[in-house]
């Protein structure tokens, strides 16, 4: 029986904190770093994200100015290019490759030029795709996470209460409280982590067809300036 | 990568540090309920708790509620007038005579044929009366004949009566089925007459002088109680200080019974008395252990303002209930 004027537990988020069990604190300080990390991941997403579709933009429109291909290589190339720069980059060298050792059959350079194409492409994807896993393993699995923290929780709190011999909500409540702050936290942590992996899944498909689409047109032209050479 | 960790770091511990100022507050301190006991309390109980005392001060008589100033409405001083200026209530026209009250039953009229039919004595007399010890068959067969033929007319006569018995009951029947319609019709009559058709409505208590309080209760009522929740809360604590001798045998004979008076600040005045005697050779150290254990435990963790319900307590120090937790 507690004596009724004992002070009841102060229920601050330190508190809460500090007097749970250490696996719970570990859970804890587990779910808060997996939250730290997911916002971490979806800002610099979010910030590759937006310079790489404005990047795509940007070559996109001096590309179909109508500047000739070796001048537009020259200016690309002197810096490390991405996305689409990287696509038009892979695929000139190649064609170049081809024509350095004087002219020799154009048959295998089509498909040389796709292979290298579809590499890049997957390279490309790969960069803005990695680190969503992530966010997707935290989604899933933070809930589950906290949960474990609340269950060990309660059930330390219910020994305190078979050890107490009181069931008043005064000796209750508060394990349950820091218990719940467990599923608070895990719930935290998910919830931002489910909704960026879904929109970011959904911006690395756009992006990537738009990679697919371009790198298809420019198949197109070169193929045709191989016909018209060869 | 380095930017979204600064930032993501920098967010969460911005939201931390808000959580921190504004969920610091202490949302579970709920002050603990108290239990009601029920309890009850015989006839004679209530009488002692409201009894007087003949020696007892003249109070003044407490003023009554008063919501206005105004004349003082005397109750009515004939309680019975209401009743007489209701319309006298009209019976119908065939009234039988004065409706019986339903429980008092007309006298049930026993039916004959539970009664055994009694041996007539002129059926079993002439064996008996005739003393002539010689046989005559005449005789003996006019008197068989006399016999039968007297049979046969109480069997008619028998059954005749059993007939009657039954028109009888079922005429009883009827007529008592026909009372009590009468006397739930009665009652209806009686209970229509009897409403009050006035529209309900409050009036405003007048007296000499506005009184908007009622009269105070005693400032110590004699009926104040400790709730269970502190009579559990002192079992608790004089338990806890308590070391009952440990691997006694026949433990329900040490229970000791102890009785203390306690100052107003929980303290202990004068010693605590074993009220009860125990047959058991280790009474005496349960006993010692017992007082021991109230001197130990003071102060007393009781509400002060019920000082009068605890200011003599006694406690029964039980081995068992010790042990039971």
């Amino acid at each position: 029986m507690i004596p009724p004027d004992v002070a009841p537990a102060d229920l601050s988020i330190f508190t809460l904190f500090w007097q749970a069990h250490w696996i719970v604190k570990s859970v804890m300080i587990g779910l808060m770093a997996c939250s730290v990390w997911v916002w971490a991941i979806a800002i610099d997403k979010l910030i590759l994200y937006a310079r790489t579709s404005r990047a795509m933009d940007g070559f996109e429109q001096t590309f179909w100015s109508g500047q000739s291909l070796e001048e537009l290589y020259r200016m690309v190339s002197s810096r490390p290019a991405h996305s689409m720069a990287a696509l038009f980059v892979a695929a000139m060298r190649e064609w170049k490759r081809s024509f350095e050792g004087g002219p020799r059959s154009f048959a295998g350079l089509q498909m040389r030029i796709e292979k290298v194409m579809d590499v890049t492409i997957m390279r490309e994807i790969e960069r803005l795709e990695r680190r969503l896993l992530v966010l997707a393993t935290v989604g899933s699995a933070g809930p589950f996470i906290g949960l474990f923290g609340t269950v060990w929780g309660i059930m330390t709190s219910f020994q305190s209460i078979a050890a107490s011999k009181n069931t008043s909500l005064a000796v209750v409540a508060p394990g349950i409280a820091e218990a719940l702050f467990a599923t608070a936290i895990g719930l935290v942590a998910a919830i931002p982590a489910t909704i960026f992996y879904n929109k970011f899944s959904s911006e690395v498909n756009k992006q990537a067809q738009r990679l697919e689409g371009f790198a298809d047109e420019f198949a197109a032209i070169l193929s045709r300036q191989i016909d018209e050479r060869a | 990568m380095r930017t979204g960790y600064t930032i993501s770091a920098i967010g969460h511990a911005l939201v931390l540090g808000w959580g921190l100022v504004s969920f610091s507050a202490k949302p579970f301190e709920a002050p603990p309920i108290d239990s009601v006991m029920a309890d009850v309390i015989s006839e004679s109980e209530f009488n002692q708790l409201t009894a007087g005392i003949r020696t007892a001060q003249q109070v003044a008589k407490p003023a009554p509620v008063v919501d206005k100033i105004g004349e003082v409405k005397e109750p009515p001083k004939d309680p019975v007038e209401k009743v007489t200026t209701k319309p006298e209530v009209q019976m119908t026209a065939a009234e039988p005579p004065a409706p019986q009250p339903p429980d008092i039953k007309p006298p049930e009229p026993k039916p004959p044929q539970s009664r055994p039919p009694e041996p007539q004595p002129a059926a079993s007399q002439p064996p008996a009366a005739d003393p002539k010890p010689e046989p005559d068959p005449i005789a003996e067969a006019l008197a068989r004949e006399e016999a039968k033929r007297k049979e046969e007319a109480k069997k008619l006569e028998e059954a005749k009566k059993r007939e009657e018995a039954r028109k009888r009951e079922e005429a009883r029947r009827r007529e008592e089925a026909r009372k009590r319609e009468e006397v739930k019709s009665d009652l209806d009559r009686i209970e229509t007459a009897l409403l009050d058709k006035r529209a309900p409505q409050r009036q405003a208590v007048t007296g000499t002088m506005v009184n908007p309080t009622p009269s105070l209760g005693a400032t110590t009522g004699t009926a104040l109680q400790l709730s269970q929740d502190e009579i559990a809360r002192l079992r608790a604590q004089l338990y806890s200080c308590w070391n009952p001798p440990v691997g006694v045998v026949e433990a329900k004979d040490l229970v000791v019974t102890v009785r203390f008076s306690l100052n107003r600040d929980g303290s202990l005045l004068g010693e605590p008395i074993v009220v009860n005697r125990g047959r058991n050779a280790l009474f005496q150290i349960a006993a010692e252990a017992a007082t021991r254990a109230v001197r130990r435990c003071q102060p007393f963790r009781l509400p002060a303002s019920k000082y009068e319900a605890w200011q003599e307590i006694e406690v029964n120090f039980d081995p068992i209930d010790m042990f039971r937790g």
